[in-house]
């Protein structure tokens, strides 16, 4: 038969027709009058949406499809990565339910959005052509530049989005630039053209190509928030509604390391000896930067967009053996990252509803003693975060460990390790707030940005000079140098690690702790982590429990969730 | 065979039974029944050894060394210690002395320790030390010997402690325990050494090996014999590890008279006779074991000329005493350094107990400069301590007399150089009977003093504040010891009759050797020594040995003549020759510096290393170098990552710059 | 590898945290029992352990559970007793209910939650103890942290918060470096031999790794166990966490955790790394030595009850390590007796730590101490066995236990053996002075004697009379551990004297595989 149109698979490419139907439904039932059209049944159509994107992936797994004349590669990969993004929509619509932002922001166009970029992150990881990346690249990148800004009536998140836009944009520039360096120096967009160009030419020392290289590699960078172009993390997760922060930090993640391994395993393979050690630098850079940055965050959603920069330069490790097993590693960090991150956020929705401390360190003091249900999901999230054995983190580590080891890493492998030592200092210093603190061990509400405007910065800056000022060498950080207790001996330092110089002797660092916790502190606003009583939000918590289940189940018993990523692996047909 | 065996083990089984029920049972028991269990126990302990006696005298003469095994001990990878005994003339010849002389030493204790709140606590003390001591005698292989070895210093400590309020006595008890902790190592180090030759713990084995083990002086022989020796020392308060010794005064007198003069303190000796193959395969360790000895006796006497503290001249002659035992044993002399320790037991103990009588009449005070004219107040007393006296002093026909002089001349006959440690050795002899008449003079001649005329007078002298003897600090004696009465021998009939039967031993005891007359020890003790190259070729010429009786005899009177004329005749004239050599009578009493030595060489620099560690080391290394470090760099990283942080766009955009500017370089490096 | 499953070690293993999660979701009255039972069970499964363990067969593996867990990651669920740990895992189950007991009896605040960890705890603990799987063991290993840093974190001294997070990082940076080594071993083992990626330790054995890899990794192993022990100079972290760790946790945080550390080394770096660990002979030697020392000094100088006993273990530790490197059976005997006779004497330390601040107004240091003994002669007596005991008196298995420690160092090292004897002169300093100065002496006016109780008795007393048995009979674990050792050290031991005279190395060479 020789077809005159290209012929279209459909069943391949259902998941993508699915998402892209809801998104307008969603979008349509918006405009609805009936309350509970808007408030109820547009977030439940979204979540049936995404739920029948699922099934449909689940449908097609094990058939590695190309459709669209080869653009698209509906393998098991991109079914894999497909699933965990509408896995974190899913979260996300549960998280937002009750939410500030869709109500803000209107709710057929919120979810709509989300569906959008759930479909630009399809598109994205199924690209076979360097057209489709860049499609991919932006359908999942301008709804997010939106979805950031959606509690309008909170400066932070409009900061938050237009800085990611602004950042944003510079990062699909460079990428767009690349590509065309790529092609320029190739002269084919698809993967298999470039593959083969270099396979054959001696293109692998082309300047022109090399530069395209690193172009693309800078703009990948970007989404996959990998050192030193993850600025914009802290400051965007930070200023973001939470459960837009969740899920770029999963979903988003996840997308970007799916082209990268897209990319540099299919398309760039031939030059692997080229850009892996390049890459393995970024990833060194990147875990320590990520990890030292995270010290004594007291904000957790700048403390865990640190943490996520840190994540992916162990995951960038991954990609940089160019391995199967290096793939499989890395899907199955993404999948384990993916609950632990979920649970993490879903507390401190919680709380940022039920406190006035936003998402401050001070929301989670004393959480273990009367919120159990929400303390052991943050806990066990740390620890999986800080890798402890019997969590998807542990695994997801060794994973990753026999990857490099593997391909001669070894020094990355002690990267990791060490990164993953000083990440314990900042992990460990929650599950301290939730179950060694007192809730009336508060001091501090949103005193600090006050100053901080006063210092005429922007409203989501480090402030890390201002706390260097203030707290000179003790500063415990930002602003947990303001938090109580962090003057006792020992512990606002050891927030950061094991105190420098002589024992505290413990009765003073008693008293001081004492004292400490007695004054009110600076602003009278928090009154004892003032909680504004419960709220019913069971869909928030069934969130958090069901990732922390998993969290333990994939910790005590990989196998299902290894399987699952070794299968993505192996659409990578090409690899060793 | 099996007879022995059983017996040997109820000789151990019985004080420790005594010590079990005392301890556990203490509550219950009425009374002064405590003591009396003690007491019950050990006789029954030396009836035991009176049977094993018999039944190993009943076996053939080679047959006369019985291995008793209970279980292995540790007995794994090369290593053969098993919970064995050695039944043998040697130890059987140690057991019965050291619980003839414990029964005694209890019964005497049944008294004058009656008024102690800490009663039940000295029996259960007293009879653990008993059981140790005997572990240590009868030990069949090293460690078992080791563990005895421990147990006694440990049973020491308690006791030195055992009025464990007085500052002085925990410092004096921790003191004794180190030292001997000291001499503990020694053994252990001479333990391997001999074990890496032999390749065996036993000792009979050991004994059987060394021949092909080790040639003669091999350095590792030699070096483990060392080993042993400073274990001797360390245990028998040779120079220089005896500072504990005079400080362990601080104990009970009892506890002064059982082990700081009869049992353990002779513990190297017996030991050195113990290991005399390995001592005849090493001569060198030898010498030196006997030149220590020499020197110590020499020592000691010299210091005890000096000292006014009652006990700790009694200890220093003591010191002094097992300095002859250890050179005669080490020289080859066994036989006469056990005889010698045998009779030494009954008349230290016997000198210690009339001391105790003395203390009890001066209400706890032991200061000589206080006691005197006590004739006619405590005659018994006095009988006793002149005819423990007149032994310590070798002056015929008493026990001391004949066992001294048997050790000399035994040394002279060695060879040309052991006759200058045989010269030093009557020079010891003529102070000993200085030093010990002065004391009998000074505490019991002379004008009564107010607690003897007290005593005349029908009343015993009570003290109205308790104080400590040694620093004079009011006790606080709410707990109750050291107690508040006191009792003397002629007021309590057992603490009579213990020290009567002593002085009997102490008087008569010396007839079982009398050269040319009787040798019964000789004979008793061939099988144990049959394989020594001395003990039956090493025999003084005749005209040596009635010679060195003669000197000895003389020497001794001449000493008391001494005594007599500064003490009694002239009390004034000690007074001037100590202005006249008031430098060396300082040195003297100042016991030559070794505390001040020991102190300065060893302890103050390891305080100072541990003050070091803790206050420098700790904070500036461990802490600041490591951890500190370590924590510095990474919070430095943290700021500098923060202080990147700013929030400003266009640094970000600046440092997105910098980051694709060093990835193109890189790239176009690689590519060129 | 054909999966064997023998379900005994597995109900051993995880009867603790089963019982302690029942605890911590029971109502309050039955909790404690729960917790009790959770405790006392496998103490006397590990006592029918001890009586039916083949002492003949004491070099090879035992009631073997051996079953497929991870195979994507070459990870089995393998355990095994042999003579290496089995008495380890009877001196584990003893503490662990001597610190139930304990804790019943004085309950803590919020005692459902503390049972659990401690539930928690013992589970991890034996499975390290248990893990015949590399990763088994770094499992384990790293999961004993998290209880204790709950424990001290929420029921400790007043510097808690702080003190517990040193701990943790400070003692993870080995652990996880460890992780990074297991992992490369397996891998690089697997590439050695060209079989498929596993990490059972049975195997890992016979692939003999080139030296010089064998070197990095048996710095990161030695590394993470140095720091757990802790030997000098890695014990920065132990002041501040024994300071402010609950009594009954620290109990068996110091008998217990830090000899799974020296267990490591017998188990593991000996007989997988035996030519690093031949090369680095005299450095681990030197280390023992240098914490015997510096550990002494430190304990006779500072006057925290607490902290004389923590710099003591750090000696103690010190000579286990002298033990385990002099690569020679005596020491590895010498080393195992060790590690449970210091588990045996300092957990009640640590009780009677607790009992001496009661009677001096809450005051753990010795200033305020003396006298106790007036009142007290049964807690004096038991105290001083004890002390004795630690000073490892001869006579009691301690003794037994360093004199087989140092005869080993003696037959390798002279010189070392010597100069570490100085540490047994050390420890009865101190630990007579420690004793000394709580117990006699004049009594301070804050200080009311009194003597031991009916209650503390229960907790005390059978462990004191464990300890009197054992110095009678120390032979027990010497015969259970003879073969164990053996195996352990036989490549090491055959590397080393292949070293000193090549002429034996061909014979010693076939049969490093044990």
């Amino acid at each position: 038969m020789t077809p005159k149109a290209p012929s279209i698979d459909f069943a391949a490419i259902s998941p993508l027709i699915a998402l892209l139907t809801g998104a307008c439904v969603v979008l349509l039932l918006g405009l609805l009058r009936s309350r509970f059209a808007r408030t109820q049944l547009v977030p439940g159509l979204t979540i049936v949406t995404l739920g029948a994107t699922a099934g449909l992936a689940i449908w097609r797994w094990g058939e590695n499809t190309s459709v669209l004349s080869a653009s698209l590669r509906m393998d098991d990969l991109t079914l894999a990565l497909t699933l965990l993004f509408v896995a974190g929509a899913i979260a996300t619509v549960l998280l937002a339910w009750r939410g500030v932002a869709p109500r803000e922001a209107g709710h057929g166009e919120f979810y709509c959005l989300l569906l959008a970029t759930v479909l630009g992150m399809v598109v994205l990881v199924a690209a076979q052509n360097l057209v489709a990346v860049f499609i991919g690249y932006e359908l999942l990148s301008i709804p997010l530049y939106v979805l950031c800004a959606t509690e309008l009536r909170r400066e932070k998140s409009l900061e938050s989005g237009l800085k990611y836009l602004i950042i944003g944009s510079v990062g699909s520039a460079t990428l767009l630039y690349g590509l065309s360096f790529l092609y320029g120096a190739t002269g084919s967009t698809d993967f298999s053209g470039i593959a083969a160009a270099v396979r054959v030419s001696d293109v692998g020392d082309d300047v022109l190509f090399l530069t395209g290289i690193g172009l693309t590699v800078t703009g990948l960078a970007f989404k996959a928030s990998v050192a030193p172009f993850h600025q914009w993390t802290p400051d965007v997760y930070e200023g973001a509604p939470t459960p837009v922060t969740a899920f770029m930090a999963v979903a988003t993640k996840a997308a970007a390391f799916g082209v990268f391994l897209r990319l540099f395993d299919v398309a760039l393979i031939g030059t692997a000896s080229t850009w892996a050690p390049a890459l393995a630098v970024l990833a060194l850079i990147t875990i320590v930067v990520g990890n030292v940055g995270a010290l004594g965050q007291s904000s957790l959603k700048r403390m865990l967009a640190y943490s996520s920069v840190a994540q992916a330069g162990y995951m960038l490790a991954g990609v940089v053996v160019s391995t199967q097993l290096g793939v499989q590693a890395v899907v199955f960090y993404l999948a384990a990252y993916l609950l632990m991150n979920l649970a993490a956020f879903a507390v401190i929705v919680v709380r940022e509803r039920e406190t006035d401390l936003g998402d401050d360190m001070a929301a989670m003091h004393g959480l273990g003693a009367s919120r159990p249900w929400l303390a052991w999901p943050m806990t066990i999230a740390m620890l999986s975060l800080a890798g402890f054995p019997a969590t998807a983190g542990f695994f997801g580590k060794i994973n990753l460990i026999q990857a490099v080891v593997e391909n001669d890493y070894a020094w990355l492998a002690v990267a990791i390790v060490l990164g993953s030592a000083i990440s314990l200092a900042y992990y460990l210093r929650v599950i301290a707030a939730v179950w060694m603190r007192a809730p009336g061990e508060t001091g501090r509400a949103r005193a600090v940005p006050a100053r901080l405007a006063a210092s005429g910065r922007p409203l989501i800056a480090g402030g890390a000079p201002e706390a260097d000022e203030a707290g000179g060498s003790r500063a415990a950080g930002d602003r947990s140098d303001k938090e109580p207790g962090a003057h006792a001996a020992g512990e606002g330092r050891a927030a950061e690690g094991p105190e420098p110089g002589g024992l505290p002797d413990p009765g003073h660092a008693a008293a001081a702790g004492r004292t400490e916790a007695a004054d009110p502190g600076p602003a009278p606003a928090a009154s004892a982590g003032s909680a504004l009583g419960r709220l019913r939000q069971p869909e928030v918590v069934f969130v958090a429990l069901i990732c922390t289940v998993g969290t333990l189940f994939f910790g005590v018993y990989p196998s299902p969730l290894l399987d699952f990523a070794r299968d993505a692996g192996d659409a990578f047909t090409n690899l060793f | 065979m099996d007879a022995v065996r059983t017996c040997a083990w109820m000789v151990l089984l019985f004080p420790l039974a005594g010590t079990v029920v005392i301890a556990l049972l203490g509550r219950v028991l009425p009374g002064k029944a405590p003591g009396w269990v003690g007491t019950l126990a050990i006789a029954a302990s030396f009836a035991s050894a009176v049977a094993t006696l018999v039944n190993l005298q009943a076996l053939g003469e080679e047959e006369r060394q019985v291995r008793a095994v209970a279980w292995d001990y540790a007995n794994t990878v090369g290593v053969d210690a098993q919970l064995s005994l050695l039944v043998d003339p040697l130890s059987v010849l140690m057991i019965l002395v050291v619980t003839g002389v414990s029964t005694l030493i209890h019964l005497y204790s049944v008294s004058y320790m009656g008024s102690d709140r800490g009663y039940r606590r000295f029996f259960a003390f007293l009879n653990f030390f008993v059981f140790s001591m005997l572990l240590l005698v009868l030990a069949g292989n090293f460690l078992i010997l080791i563990v005895g070895w421990a147990f006694v210093g440990a049973a020491s400590y308690m006791l030195i402690s055992f009025w464990y309020r007085r500052t002085t006595a925990t410092g004096a008890g921790i003191k004794a325990f180190v030292i001997n902790v000291v001499g503990d190592v020694g053994l252990v180090i001479g333990t391997y050494f001999i074990f890496r030759g032999t390749g065996s713990l036993d000792f009979l084995i050991t004994f059987d090996a060394v021949e092909e083990a080790f040639p003669r002086n091999d350095g590792d022989l030699v070096a483990g014999c060392i080993g042993l020796l400073v274990g001797a020392f360390a245990k028998s308060a040779q120079v220089p590890l005896h500072t504990w010794l005079p400080d362990a005064m601080e104990g009970p007198t009892p506890v002064s008279a059982l082990i700081h003069a009869a049992t353990m303190v002779t513990a190297g000796v017996y030991l050195i006779a113990r290991m005399h193959p390995l001592f005849e395969r090493a001569p060198a360790a030898a010498d030196v074991g006997a030149i220590v000895g020499c020197v110590t006796l020499v020592i000691a006497a010299t210091i005890a000329v000096v000292q006014t503290d009652l006990k700790r001249v009694i200890a220093y002659s003591t010191m002094s005493q097992i300095g002859y035992m250890v050179m005669g044993v080490s020289a080859g002399a066994y036989a006469a350094g056990l005889f010698h320790l045998m009779t030494h037991a009954f008349f230290k103990a016997l000198l210690f107990m009339a001391a105790g009588s003395i203390i009890g009449a001066m209400a706890g005070s032991q200061d000589l400069d206080r006691m005197s004219g006590f004739r006619r107040a405590m005659p018994f007393t006095f009988g006793c301590f002149v005819i423990g006296g007149l032994a310590l002093a070798g002056v015929p026909p008493f026990s001391g007399f004949f066992s001294k002089d048997e050790i000399l001349t035994y040394v002279a006959a060695r060879d040309d150089w052991h006759v200058v440690l045989a010269i030093f050795g009557y020079l010891g002899a003529l102070l000993t009977a200085v030093y010990t008449f002065r004391m009998i003079f000074r505490a019991f001649l002379g004008e009564p003093s107010p607690e003897a005329r007290e005593l005349e007078g029908g009343h015993l002298h009570h003290a109205e504040v308790h104080t400590n003897p040694a620093t004079g600090e009011v006790e606080d004696s709410d707990v109750g010891f050291p107690g508040p009465e006191h009792h003397i021998a002629e007021r309590e009939g057992s603490m009579k009759i213990a020290m009567g039967m002593l002085a009997i031993g102490a008087t008569f005891a010396g007839f079982l050797q009398i050269p040319g007359v009787t040798h019964i020890l000789d004979t008793f003790l061939e099988p144990t020594f049959a394989d020594s190259i001395y003990f039956e070729e090493l025999k003084p010429s005749d005209t040596v040995t009635y010679g060195g009786l003669l000197l000895g005899a003389v020497l001794g009177l001449l000493g008391i003549a001494i005594a007599y004329a500064l003490w009694v005749r002239d009390p004034e004239a000690p007074g001037r020759i100590r202005q006249r050599l008031h430098g060396l009578h300082g040195f003297l009493y100042r016991k030559w510096f070794f505390d001040e030595l020991i102190d300065g060489v060893i302890v103050r620099p390891f305080a100072f290393f541990g003050r070091f560690a803790r206050g420098t080391f700790e904070r500036l290394v461990v802490n600041g170098l490591f951890v500190g470090g370590t924590t510095a760099s990474v919070r430095a990283g943290s700021s500098a990552v923060r202080a990147a942080q700013s929030g400003f766009l266009r640094y970000y955009a600046a440092l997105v710059l910098v980051g694709l500017a060093g990835l193109g370089f890189y790239f176009l490096v690689s590519a060129a | 590898m054909s999966s064997q499953l023998t379900v005994h070690l597995s109900i051993l293993l995880f009867w603790p945290v089963a019982f302690a999660t029942l605890g911590a979701l029971a109502p309050r009255r039955v909790a404690p029992v729960l917790a009790l039972i959770g405790a006392l069970i496998p103490l006397g499964y590990a006592v029918l352990l001890l009586i039916d363990f083949d002492a003949g067969r004491s070099g090879s593996l035992q009631y073997v559970t051996d079953a497929e867990w991870i195979p994507d990651l070459g990870v089995r669920y393998k355990l095994g007793i042999d003579g290496l740990n089995l008495w380890l895992i009877a001196l584990t189950t003893l503490l662990w209910a001597f610190s139930a007991v304990w804790v019943a009896l004085r309950p803590t605040e919020r005692p459902r939650l503390f049972a659990f960890h401690l539930g928690l705890a013992e589970t991890a603990v034996l499975g390290a103890f248990l893990a015949q799987d590399l990763l088994l063991f770094v499992l384990f290993f790293d999961l004993m942290l998290v209880p204790f840093y709950f424990l001290v974190g929420q029921w400790g001294g007043p510097a808690r918060v702080g003190a517990t997070i040193k701990m943790v990082i400070y003692t993870l940076v080995g652990s996880l470096l460890m992780l990074a080594a297991a992992v490369a071993t397996g891998v690089l083992a697997g590439e050695q031999s060209g079989s498929e990626l596993t990490f059972v330790m049975s195997d890992l054995v016979r692939t003999s790794l080139p030296e010089d890899t064998q070197r990095w990794l048996f710095v990161a192993f030695a590394l993470a166990f140095l720091i757990k022990m802790p030997a000098f100079p890695f014990h920065g972290w132990m002041p501040d966490a024994y300071r402010n760790m609950p009594l009954p946790v620290l109990a068996v945080f110091s008998a217990v955790l830090s000899k799974v550390a020296a267990y490591g080394f017998l188990r593991i770096v000996l007989p997988i790394f035996p030519d690093a660990s031949v090369d680095f002979q005299t450095v681990l030697l030197i280390v023992g030595l240098v914490s015997i020392v510096y550990g002494s000094a430190m304990a006779f100088t500072t006057t925290e009850v607490r902290l004389i006993l923590g710099y003591s273990s750090i000696a103690q530790l010190g000579f286990i390590v002298l033990g385990i490197f002099a690569l020679r059976p005596e020491g590895g005997q010498g080393a195992i007796l060790q590690m449970v006779n210091h588990g045996l004497v300092v957990a009640p330390l640590f009780f009677i730590v607790a009992l001496l601040s009661e009677r001096s107004a809450g005051s753990e240091s010795i200033r305020d101490m003396g006298g106790l003994a007036t009142r007290g002669p049964v807690l004096a007596s038991l105290f001083l066995i004890i002390a004795l005991a630690t000073l490892a008196i001869p006579g009691s298995a301690n003794f037994a236990g360093e004199f087989l420690i140092l005869l080993g160092v003696f037959q390798t090292k002279l010189v070392i053996a010597v100069i570490a004897f100085t540490g047994v002169a050390l420890a009865s300093v101190y630990m007579l002075r420690a004793y000394i100065r709580t117990m006699h002496n004049r009594t301070p006016t804050n200080v009311a004697s009194s003597d031991l109780s009916v209650r503390d008795g229960v907790v005390l007393v059978p462990v004191v009379l464990v300890i009197l048995a054992f110095a009678l009979y120390p032979q027990a674990a010497l015969s259970d551990g003879e073969g164990g050792v053996k195996a352990a050290v036989r490549s090491a031991q055959a590397v080393s004297e292949g070293k000193q005279n090549p002429a034996t190395a061909a014979s010693a060479a076939p049969e490093v595989t044990p």
